[in-house]
């Protein structure tokens, strides 16, 4: 008993370390938010002590009754001049702390809004060009990255732990965040205002990139889609053209141009599928082609179970070749 | 009940009917320099240019002068009419005049210092974070 409780502490406190974790930051943003909680935490571990201090010494220790005088010097003391104190303080430190969270971009600007259930994103980069892509979100280090967040019909809340805080996104309005990376890996970024029934399944991936690996990666974004290259792919595209695929996504360079889903244009190089759910390798893709309903609750697109086993294998690898 | 008798009573309540509007007094600063900071500061973000922002600051930082020093001479009337030196007691339970006199001067008081902090953390962020960001 005792053996499986210490090994859930274990698996709990292990879950610390991950991707999607405040105490691991990546970038100074979620650092100054990181001090901020150590800060009140051991402010608060030290104000417990120092209550149950004085409870133990009033109760054992001395537990006659207080002179006036101390008890007057106890309440004043302890029960105004402290707490207004210790309060001015704690503002006075963690006040300047929000400005750098809203701060403007230097460059970069990314447009983010929440559809249900996934992300749709657009790039602006500082020539003016837009870039569009989804689920997935590319910073690089040491610079500013301004977040617009934008929403479509219910309201969410962007949220990647390691980098920063966590801002709804308002259908109708416009909110704002900016990110400082410093370290580069992938992190988890989570939707964290209930939004509907898959909720929990909207995720994504955010790779920090040194700024060299960013600008090569940025210019591959902005390009037009793969040819696909084997003859399978070849027969995916033309699945993905017979189905009427491209009345919902969109793949660049293509006849493919609707707007109602997420953009695939280079899917194949992304990080997860889904939204964060699922890998991205040809089993993940068809078996999300086929039966995306039961892996996405509620989700707009259909599942494709009526295509043959060879269609949808073909399908999977034209798009894990969009890359 | 003689006439004298509600003659002084009458007297009385009209001198005690100020202090216990004087005891809303701080508060009442407190919220209306709460409304015009922070009502200022929306409008100002929404609707003019950068500059002003300083303006503002300046606005409310000298705002916030008033408001304090108001609340500290409320305070110092109040703390006169508590009258704790020369008669210390806190609780002022008697129900006699006096002792409601003094019970309204002690409420107005504590209600001061309370406004005054009130007061001091609402200024807090125009003076550290000094953005509309």
């Amino acid at each position: 008993m005792r053996t499986s409780a210490l090994l859930m502490g274990l698996s709990l406190l292990s879950a610390c370390e991950g991707r999607q974790s405040v105490l691991n930051p990546a970038g100074r943003d979620a650092q100054d938010v990181l001090s901020l909680i150590w800060v009140m935490f051991g402010g608060a571990v030290l104000l417990w002590f120092l209550l149950g201090v004085i409870f133990v010494y009033v109760t054992k220790v001395e537990p006659r009754e207080m002179p006036r005088r101390w008890g007057e010097a106890l309440i004043i003391g302890g029960g105004v001049i402290f707490p207004v104190i210790l309060l001015g303080a704690l503002l006075t430190y963690s006040l300047p702390m929000m400005k750098p969270q809203r701060e403007a971009d230097e460059g970069l600007k990314v447009h983010i809004t929440a559809e249900q259930w996934w992300w749709r994103v657009a790039y602006e980069l500082p020539d003016g060009r837009r870039v569009t892509s989804a689920n997935e979100l590319r910073l690089p280090t040491g610079r500013r990255t301004g977040l617009v967040l934008n929403a479509h019909k219910v309201i969410h809340a962007f949220w990647v732990p390691a980098l920063g805080g966590k801002v709804d996104m308002i259908p109708g309005r416009e909110t704002y965040l900016s990110f400082l990376p410093e370290e580069p890996g992938v992190y988890r970024g989570q939707c964290a205002e209930f939004c509907g029934a898959s909720h929990a399944l909207m995720a994504f991936e955010t790779v920090v990139m040194t700024p060299e690996d960013y600008a090569e990666w940025i210019e591959a974004e902005a390009s037009d889609a793969a040819k696909p290259a084997s003859a399978e792919a070849y027969r995916g595209a033309e699945v993905f053209a017979r189905e009427g695929c491209g009345g919902c996504h969109t793949v660049r360079g293509t006849q493919a141009q609707g707007q109602v889903g997420p953009d695939l244009t280079h899917v194949g190089s992304r990080k997860s599928l889904g939204a964060g759910i699922l890998e991205m390798t040809e089993d993940d893709l068809s078996r999300f082609i086929a039966h995306t309903e039961d892996i996405k609750p509620e989700v707009a697109m259909p599942g494709y179970d009526h295509l043959t086993p060879e269609d949808l294998r073909a399908l999977a690898a034209y798009l894990k070749g969009l890359t | 009940m003689s006439d004298i008798r509600d003659q002084e009573d009458a007297h009385e309540f009209r001198v005690e009917a100020l202090s216990l509007w004087r005891i809303t007094f701080g508060p009442l600063i407190w919220a209306l320099h709460f409304v015009a900071s922070y009502g200022a500061a929306a409008l100002v973000c929404a609707k003019a240019s950068a500059g002003a922002v300083e303006a503002l600051r300046i606005g409310i930082g000298v705002g916030t002068l008033l408001a304090l020093a108001l609340i500290l001479w409320l305070a110092v009337r109040a703390w006169r009419q508590w009258d704790l030196r020369r008669d210390p007691e806190w609780e002022n339970d008697k129900g006699t005049s006096e002792d409601r006199h003094q019970f309204l001067g002690h409420a107005a008081f504590l209600l001061s210092v309370i406004s005054f902090i009130g007061v001091v953390y609402v200024a807090l962020p125009a003076l550290l974070i000094g953005s509309c960001a």
